[in-house]
């Protein structure tokens, strides 16, 4: 589903974000990326859906180079990745249930079809009740189920994930791992950037640990360390 | 569709003095345009009118001789090239000054029909201006002419004249058209920033450059085409002004000077386009540049 193939990326010619990487991440799996700030976590994530260019190596996402995609295409792309992170990037004059409407009615879904899909997506995050309420109304937890909803209402074959938790208490940091193991279950490859120790070992999935732009690790059912 | 207006309509709102003053810089220089143009074409229909009566002048010597005058009389008459002339003695010539000038009482007391020269109106067989040069030229230098005017000379000094005129009409129209284009481009940078989190977003979930794009550029594109419109009229009224011109008596030399209704029409339609098309270019480079960061 992704593959990353001598992948090095340096940012105003000197801050050296990647080097040299190469990562393969099956459809369906989970996968956290760990490691200290600066290590590069976030450059794989902007990566895959092409916020960023590689400046050497390949990036494949479902089968195709995206470093060789025309730029008209990428929005194509990024139907296919949802995106989520640490600030949530709720719009604050825009309602629950207008948030996740906005994300399927800019890519040109009709509005009937937006209609059934997002009550059922809200119900699946467990934020019906809160629908018309506005983002500053809800708890950090409960804006990142909205931001997650919004992620995954178009149904996207990945979940990018960069430190959803971030902000967030333990026991909120859970619900919305379990919100994400959901999402997972699915079908749907998630790749979660995360410094949570505690998240990461108690879920035992895959971890890549990155530092100072380098793959230093590479687990099945890992740990943080 | 639906989105697009919505968006567009709450782009409006937002920034309602802004819009306002550029669509009064795009009317202005707009219609200075429509105007200025308006003016040449009426010059042109004007110019066109004297070339089919075209006829030279010869101003004679006040003091002079009834020989001589008897003799050029007798020339003019006797020319094969000359179909007709008028003879326009020294209390004609000051009645017309006195037309002319009517308004400035205090020049019309200065002139006497003494100092005033008798002349011919020649209307010549060969109406083509090199022909009537040549003509003119015969008389130019006989004893007794002071002086020899044409009609395309004087034509000439009016298309000169009002040539100037337009052109620097033309280039602070289109000073102020560019003024009007950083306007709207100014406009609408600040509602891509205003909407910076609505676009990032938008970007995230993949729309396309174009779906973002189209609500801003209807926005600078209404804006444009309204200035346009209100420039339409304020077209007309100006032609209405060259009318009035064209009807006034003293400026018989000005006869012709009209633009016919479908021109002045298509000149409106032109603007409004070309309105339409600044606020299109100018909000596209702006959302050009905020796109590609």
């Amino acid at each position: 589903m992704i593959k990353l193939e001598n992948v090095t990326k340096i940012y105003k010619g000197e801050v050296l974000a990647l080097q040299n990487a190469s990562c393969e991440v099956q459809r369906g799996e989970f996968v956290f990326l760990v490691g200290p700030s600066g290590s590069g976590k976030s450059t794989f994530i902007r990566l895959l859906n092409k916020e960023e260019q590689a400046d050497r190596g390949r990036v494949f996402v479902a089968g195709k180079d995206i470093g060789a995609l025309p730029s008209y295409k990428v929005p194509f792309l990024r139907r296919n990745i949802g995106c989520v992170f640490q600030d949530f990037k709720l719009l604050p004059n825009k309602t629950v249930v207008q948030n996740v409407a906005f994300a399927l009615e800019v890519i040109g879904h009709p509005r009937s079809v937006i209609k059934v899909k997002v009550p059922a997506i809200l119900e699946l995050v467990g934020l019906s009740r809160k629908m018309h309420n506005y983002p500053d109304e809800l708890s950090g937890g409960e804006q990142q189920r909205v931001s997650i909803a919004r992620a995954f209402v178009n149904r996207p074959l990945i979940l990018l994930a960069d430190e959803p938790t971030g902000n967030l208490d333990p026991n909120t940091s859970l619900g919305i791992m379990t919100l994400l193991d959901r999402i997972n279950r699915t079908g749907t490859t998630v790749v979660m950037a995360t410094h949570d120790r505690g998240i990461v070992d108690k879920m035992r999935r895959r971890v890549v640990e990155l530092d100072r732009g380098q793959i230093v690790r590479d687990q099945s059912r890992g740990v943080y360390e | 569709m639906d989105y697009v207006v919505r968006e567009t309509a709450s782009n409006f709102r937002r920034n309602v003095t802004l819009t306002l003053a550029t669509i009064i810089t795009v009317t202005i220089s707009l219609t200075l345009l429509g105007a200025a143009l308006l003016f040449r074409d009426a010059v042109d229909n004007a110019t066109v009118r004297w070339k089919d009566g075209v006829e030279f002048i010869v101003f004679m010597d006040p003091d002079i001789s009834v020989e001589l005058e008897a003799d050029l009389r007798r020339q003019l008459e006797e020319s094969r090239e000359v179909v007709d002339f008028i003879y326009i003695d020294k209390d004609e010539a000051y009645a017309e000054v006195q037309e002319l000038l009517g308004d400035s009482p205090e020049l019309v007391d200065v002139i006497t029909a003494e100092r005033l020269p008798a002349s011919f109106r020649v209307k010549p067989t060969d109406t083509l201006p090199e022909r009537v040069d040549q003509l003119a030229e015969v008389f130019r230098t006989q004893p007794g002419v002071a002086r020899v005017v044409t009609a395309s000379e004087t034509i000439r000094a009016i298309e000169d004249l009002s040539r100037g005129l337009s052109q620097r009409v033309i280039i602070i129209a289109i000073v102020l058209l560019v003024a009007a284009a950083v306007l709207i481009w100014n406009t609408i940078r600040m509602a891509l920033f205003s909407r910076r989190q609505d676009i990032e977003v938008m970007k995230l979930v993949g729309a396309t450059n174009w779906f973002i794009r189209v609500p801003f550029m209807m926005e600078g594109f209404i804006q444009g085409l309204v200035g346009g419109l209100i420039a339409m009229p304020l077209i007309w009224l100006t032609n209405n002004y060259l009318s009035i011109i064209n009807d006034d008596v003293s400026l018989e030399l000005l006869r012709g000077f009209m633009v016919d209704p479908a021109r002045v029409w298509s000149l409106g339609f032109q603007m409004v386009g070309l309105g339409a098309l600044v606020g299109t270019v100018g909000s596209g480079v702006a959302i050009r540049r905020f796109l590609n960061r």
